[in-house]
């Protein structure tokens, strides 16, 4: 995982919003971006057949954690698990100090800096990163 | 793996000359001498530097003391990442001992995670074996092993004992004759940001000639 310049590697609380935050995707098209017109121009940033900017992320609640009403979520590739954690405490209106967890694989918990575009190139199937989120650690 | 022996002795074994001071804004109640340490390169730094606490907290009040983090030249080091990385990508090119510069205040939470206890550095060093078994091994070995397995793994850490921690590793680095090697190999790359004038052409071929130069494919 390539180190980020020193701006994008924050915790942020969540009050901040570094860039758009997840926008939910409709049950019925979970279509990717169009591909970016990098293919014609040059010096764009993604070469031709990119993938898409965003990545989708199904949210599984644990045990007795409260389930989210929308499950599907897509998502900014460099947003990280923090961002996420704060995202999801927000949305089920959970204290700052209750603590959340999320697991990839139902196995193990990634580090709160790390990004999900990374977690999806490794752990997605499907065209999509699930996610396992508890209040408590199910995992260990 | 046996050939590997000394090779992996090596590693285990080895230690950055560290210069702990404490940061100048620091309320004391006298002067605090610099305390040196030899940190081993694959551990981390919450978990091996309970005497630089200790050392320091004994000049100070403690109402003065709150959470210990680490800077070196204006960097707070992610206790989260091995101490060798740190020293790889920080200070490698300055001469030796490493010079750390210790906090009691002021916790950076834009740049540091929180570290209450050992108990979360243990936590967060067995996520990241399971996360790497889950690619070698779609993490078959890694569940296959009992809590005491895992314990075992940690405690040869923490302790820094070669042979209890590569008892239960090889398993983790073993992968069955029919198969040639593991699923997929894990590893991360930091890089440190240079900014230099390059194209985009060229950027990418040498990140990836330099991977091929470390990988047979």
């Amino acid at each position: 995982m390539a180190e980020e310049p020193e701006s994008a590697l924050q915790l942020p609380p969540s009050s901040t919003t570094d860039g758009e935050g997840p926008t939910e995707v409709s049950p019925e098209t979970a279509t990717p971006e169009p591909p970016s017109s990098a293919a014609v121009s040059p010096g764009t940033e993604e070469p031709a057949g990119d993938t898409k900017k965003k990545i989708d992320v199904l949210l599984k609640a644990v045990g007795d954690t409260p389930i989210m009403k929308t499950k599907k979520w897509a998502v900014e590739r460099t947003r990280t698990i923090q961002g996420l954690i704060d995202f999801i405490k927000k949305f089920l209106k959970l204290v700052a100090s209750e603590q959340l967890f999320i697991y990839v694989n139902q196995s193990f918990a990634p580090s709160p800096d790390q990004e999900v575009g990374t977690l999806y190139e490794c752990f997605g199937s499907d065209g999509k990163l699930v996610l396992h989120y508890c209040k408590s650690q199910a995992w260990g | 793996m046996t050939d590997d022996k000394d090779v992996l002795r090596d590693v285990w074994f080895g230690r950055i000359p560290t210069c702990f001071t404490l940061y100048q804004d620091e309320i004391t109640e006298r002067e605090a001498e610099p305390y040196y340490l030899l940190l081993p390169r694959v551990s981390y730094l919450t978990l091996v530097t309970d005497k630089v606490k200790k050392h320091f907290q004994k000049v100070m009040r403690q109402e003065d003391i709150s959470e210990i983090w680490f800077e070196y030249e204006g960097t707070p080091l992610k206790w989260h990442y091995p101490i060798g990385l740190l020293f790889d990508l920080l200070a490698s090119s300055s001469a030796l001992p490493w010079n750390i510069t210790v906090h009691f205040k002021s916790f950076p939470e834009k740049d540091l995670l929180h570290c209450p206890s050992k108990d979360a550095i243990e936590a967060h060093f067995m996520s990241c074996v399971k996360e790497a078994d889950a690619l070698k091994h779609k993490s078959q070995v890694i569940n296959e092993m009992q809590k005491k397995d895992h314990k075992q793994l940690w405690m040869g850490l923490q302790n820094d004992r070669f042979d209890q921690f590569w008892a239960i590793n090889r398993k983790l680095m073993e992968y069955p004759a029919e198969e040639n090697g593991f699923r997929y190999i894990p590893f991360r790359i930091y890089q440190k940001i240079i900014k230099f004038l390059c194209s985009k052409g060229c950027e990418k071929e040498g990140a990836l000639s330099m991977l091929k130069s470390y990988f047979i494919f």
